[in-house]
């Protein structure tokens, strides 16, 4: 048995540089000068699991992407690190996009790949979240789209064969991350899983890759192209969410100067933990 | 018809999760800063869980929509998502809150979906605003920036929340009124595709330096040995990390593995807490960015202090035991 | 003109190697440097990105690239671990005479391997009478029941224990004039009486192994010459030459990188009087005279690895590049270290090790006076800008 794997992916600037972002006072725009643009990193933790799905079953590893044009340059850099072909949806009718347009996109992407490919895709990974805006939603609203099973925070895939000749599928075990612990799962395909870092070490790109790349397919689609999808629920007039103001929280050390018994500077102390959201008691 | 704000509470070893007693307090501000009598409800799923949807009475649900059956005892987005779907789609709150958690994540966003209406992830604070819609504050780049997000058009106007983020206040208790919902919602549904097979708790295991939300770090005051355990202990009650700076591994108590410092790791927690360290630049320089940094050291002109938010002038020994003992889980959560 | 720039494989081939190193080298190269501990498995598994062969053509396993994409590697492995940086480029010295002045058996019996990082090469010239004194070699082959016999020591040879092929040179008769005919062999690890001896303990370039290989009646079959018999001063030269010295003005380049982005680091961070030292025009002035000479270093090495990827000799300006990248890479390392003060001299930081690695650059593979022999020699033959 076989899979065709899809994995979507987000370029976003280097997390390692968020120091760097800035928020111009005048347009209210956020700036990122200077900041390189990479692959999500959790994201290719997802392609190394799709990669590894088609090593051990065999089959294929689609890589689809809704970002502006210049995007290729990371696809390209994801089919070095192995996958056969790439798609990218770009068209400013898709920009502003929240997560509910962004993953009715993707899934209207995925559906043209399939009536061009004449297959329909078993899993669906994506990153479990972005390193830029975090909001970990796509996964589990492109589940919804399609209507398959979706998990998120899957940090172990391993599949059990199906009876010889029974006709049985496949049985896939899963673990997902919970507080304290984490939840098992059995599944069949289809899937949509958001996969964390855990799930495996993405390989590192090699110079043959770079060079097999430059040949492989990379398709670039538009508006047009998802001739079935409704603009109600594509780009920023198609989000049910909408951005407000922007701004940088105050980030200055303020030195504040806890005296007291130590009960008390401990109980102010469990205060401040508390309301930076770390979980007590828990 | 009155307004509608509802909080999902969420159930964790068959007992409703703190989430929800935080997320109805805050639920009820918002229903003052809307007026109109805005009403606050619970929407429950689980096995069992008539008793606990007392508890939900007791912080101000005014209804609890329940589904309760042995076969909803865990998660599975296959059941929960439609269940809660249907009954939004059913009573039309206006605002619909979940805990931001491992299940929490995934599940706000699917039920958003199929609503067809907006979710904001992982907010800091919500507010309402003149138009008496819901302002969600969510972070992003890692949280140097911070936005507004709003749901205009659609209800319910979703968000997810981190546990902790909001105070759990006093109860408002209101008379219990659950509403179960019918079974045949679930029985209908085709759930082979993926079956939820076991739940597993462990204790919070050290996590890699550079992932941990919360760095408990020790310099050359911690003083010895023993100390250096209780530093451990608190970092796994807490869900961090420990580390170290130079002089505590040349002490012995810690490996180079997790030291912090332009030699060793560069940390960016959410919050690193100081035990004992004088701040020296290199050790400075691999922490700088935390998001809040607490500091203990006996003395006040420590360097260390001038890169604080909070400043404790005091011994290691004085407060370390004390916060040991106030962040200790309790038996059941 | 066409200006200086890479192509976007050069940049993805950059990037992904960064990415390596980054992960895999960057946390562990002080540890090497201080253990002198080569990494050998991690060289080998840099086979499967490619950089093992990197310039040996796809047909026997390599990556198919050239020079300019070697001295892409190189910087990028040295501007954490300059250590691992030459063990490397040694490794290069062992496919590069194969693929040039091997038969088609030779190449299909050995570069696979050495591409795939199955096996680690090496390359043996030197000998305790000097490395320059080319011809002075004392190592005998001699020819033997079809075969040919080798005797004698190398020294100051990187790979030395780690190798598993190694191309070395020996006296293997007089000409007319008489004057010694070398010629180049290749032997495998294992061969009886092919032994590495002593291991020195080095100033820098720490983490790379360095020491004597021992030659007793090594005996090899006739198929282990490598080009022809008398050939081996021109392939000994020509890997030194255009191979190993511009492989270690990547290197130098690579530590000269290091040398910027500490520097930049360090001036925003440390604070004096209140202020980051970054706003001192006295420390200006030294970050800027670093990134001069890492710009200048820069441009000399990949412009002589673009001659080398087009087939021009240049054997001058590579000469040129390794002169100028090391002697700044120790200006700029010690220039650095001063402007750190008392941090300069602390082993966490890593500028130290940028000197003795600098340091210990300049006689590898000729020293300075030997390139500047060089570069005089063809500027007084008829210089012609």
């Amino acid at each position: 048995m076989s899979y065709n794997v899809a994995v979507c992916v987000k370029p976003v600037p280097d997390p390692k540089h968020y120091d760097k972002v800035t928020i111009d006072p005048v347009k209210k725009t956020i700036t990122r000068t200077g900041i390189p643009t990479l692959v999500n990193p959790v994201d290719k933790s997802a392609i190394e699991a799709g990669l590894q799905l088609r090593e051990h079953y065999g089959g294929s590893v689609i890589v689809v992407s809704m970002a502006p044009p210049n995007a290729d340059e990371i696809l390209r850099e994801v089919l070095a690190m192995g996958a056969d072909e790439a798609y990218l949806l770009s068209d400013r009718a898709f920009g502003g996009a929240d997560t509910l347009a962004t993953s009715y996109t993707l899934y209207h992407g995925l559906k043209k790949i399939e009536a061009a490919k004449g297959y329909s895709f078993d899993f669906i990974l994506c990153g479990s979240e972005s390193a830029d805006g975090a909001t970990a939603q796509v996964s589990s609203q492109l589940g919804e789209w399609l209507g398959y099973p979706h998990l998120w925070n899957v940090f172990e895939l391993e599949g059990t064969p199906g009876k010889e000749g029974g006709g049985e599928k496949e049985t896939f075990s899963m673990k997902t991350k919970m507080e304290n612990g984490y939840m098992e799962w059995t599944a069949h395909i289809p899937l949509v899983l958001g996969v964390a870092r855990e799930i495996r070490k993405p390989r590192f790109t090699s110079i043959m890759g770079i060079m097999k790349a430059k040949n492989k397919p990379l398709t670039v689609w538009g508006r047009a192209d998802l001739d079935a999808a409704e603009d109600t629920y594509l780009g920023l007039k198609g989000s049910p969410t909408q951005p407000g103001e922007i701004f940088s929280p105050d980030l200055k050390r303020s030195g504040e100067l806890f005296t007291g018994t130590p009960e008390a500077i401990v109980g102010r102390v469990v205060t401040v933990l508390r309301s930076n959201g770390v979980v007590i008691g828990g | 018809m009155s307004k509608k704000i509802w909080v999902h509470a969420e159930v964790v070893d068959d007992k409703i999760a703190n989430v929800a007693f935080e997320l109805l307090s805050k639920a009820h501000e918002l229903a003052a800063a809307m007026g109109d009598g805005t009403e606050v409800e619970a929407t429950l799923v689980g096995s069992g869980l008539e008793k606990e949807a007392a508890r939900l009475a007791e912080w101000g649900a005014k209804t609890i929509y329940l589904a309760d059956d042995p076969d909803l005892r865990m998660y599975s987005p296959l059941t929960f998502v439609p269940i809660l779907a249907e009954v939004a789609a059913t009573h039309r709150p206006d605002i619909y809150l979940f805990g931001a958690t491992a299940i929490g994540s995934a599940l706000g966003p699917a039920v958003a979906a199929r609503l067809k209406t907006g979710t904001a992830a992982h907010c800091v604070d919500l507010r309402i605003n003149e138009d008496k819609k819901l302002v969600a504050l969510v972070p992003s780049f890692g949280g140097k920036v911070i936005g507004e997000i709003l749901c205009p058009a659609q209800n319910p106007q979703m968000a997810s929340i981190k546990p902790g983020i909001f105070t759990k206040k006093d109860p408002v208790p209101v008379p219990l009124r659950i509403e179960k919902l019918d079974s045949s919602v679930w029985k209908k549904l085709d759930t082979q595709g993926l079956k939820p097979v076991n739940v597993v708790r462990r204790p919070p295991q050290g996590l890699p330096l550079n992932e941990a939300e919360v760095v408990v770090c020790g310099g050359f005051g911690i003083g010895s040995q023993e100390n250096w355990q209780l530093l451990e202990k608190l970092a796994q009650y807490l869900g961090g990390a420990t580390a170290c700076t130079r002089p505590a591994v040349d002490e012995g108590w810690s490996g180079e593995h997790c030291m912090v410092g332009t030699s060793g790791q560069s940390i960016r927690p959410k919050v690193y807490i100081g035990f004992g360290i004088s701040g020296a630049t290199h050790h400075i320089c691999g922490m700088n960015e935390s998001g809040i940094v607490i500091s203990v050291n006996r003395d006040e002109e420590a360097p260390i202090f001038e890169v604080s938010d909070v400043r404790i002038v005091a011994d290691v020994n004085s407060i370390l035991p004390l916060l040991l003992d106030a962040v200790k889980p309790k038996a059941s959560w | 003109m066409h200006f200086f720039e890479f192509t976007e494989e050069q940049k993805m081939l950059r990037k992904a190697i960064r990415e390596f190193v980054e992960a895999e080298i960057a946390p562990k190269a002080a540890e090497w440097d201080e253990q002198d501990a080569c990494p050998v498995d991690l060289m080998k598994k840099m086979g499967e990105l490619g950089v093992n062969g990197i310039f040996v053509p796809e047909q026997y396993g390599g990556a198919g690239q050239g020079f300019v994409a070697r001295a892409i590697c190189l910087e990028e492995i040295s501007r954490y671990s300059a250590g691992l940086g030459i063990a490397m480029m040694t490794h290069h010295m062992g496919p590069y005479p194969i693929l040039l002045f091997g038969t088609e058996e030779q190449k299909k019996k050995y570069l696979p391997d050495l591409c795939s990082g199955k096996k680690i090469g090496g390359l043996a010239v030197t000998e305790p009478g000097g490395g320059s004194d080319f011809s002075g070699q004392k190592a005998t082959g001699e020819k033997k029941d079809g075969g040919w016999v080798l005797n004698g020591r190398k020294c100051f040879i990187t790979n030395s224990h780690i190798a598993d092929v190694t191309v070395l040179t020996a006296k293997t008769g007089v000409d007319d004039k008489g004057r010694n005919k070398l010629s180049a062999f290749i032997v495998e690890k294992g061969t009886k009486g092919f032994e590495p001896g002593r291991k020195e303990h080095k100033l820098g370039l720490r983490g790379s192994v360095t020491g004597d290989v021992v030659l007793t009646d090594v005996t090899v079959p006739e198929d282990a010459l490598l080009g022809k018999e008398g050939g081996g001063a021109k392939i000994g030269m020509e890997a030194i030459g255009e191979v190993g010295r511009a492989g270690m003005s990547a290197i130098c380049v690579g530590i000269l990188r290091g040398c910027v982005e500490e520097a930049v680091k360090f001036a925003n961070e440390r604070v004096v009087y209140g202020k980051p030292i970054a706003k001192l025009q006295a420390v200006q002035f030294e970050v800027a005279k670093i990134r001069a000479d890492y710009e200048a270093a820069r441009l000399l090495t990949y412009y002589a690895a673009g001659l080398k990827d087009a087939g021009i000799p240049c054997a001058n300006e590579v000469a040129t590049a390794k002169y100028v990248s090391t002697e700044t890479a120790v200006a700029s390392s010690k220039r650095l270290m001063d402007l750190m003060g008392g941090y300069g001299v602390i082993n966490e930081y890593p500028v130290g090790r940028f000197l003795r690695d600098a340091l210990a650059s300049i006689p590898s593979g000729g020293t300075s006076h030997i390139m500047q022999i060089i570069m005089a020699a063809n500027t007084l033959s008829g210089f012609q800008p």
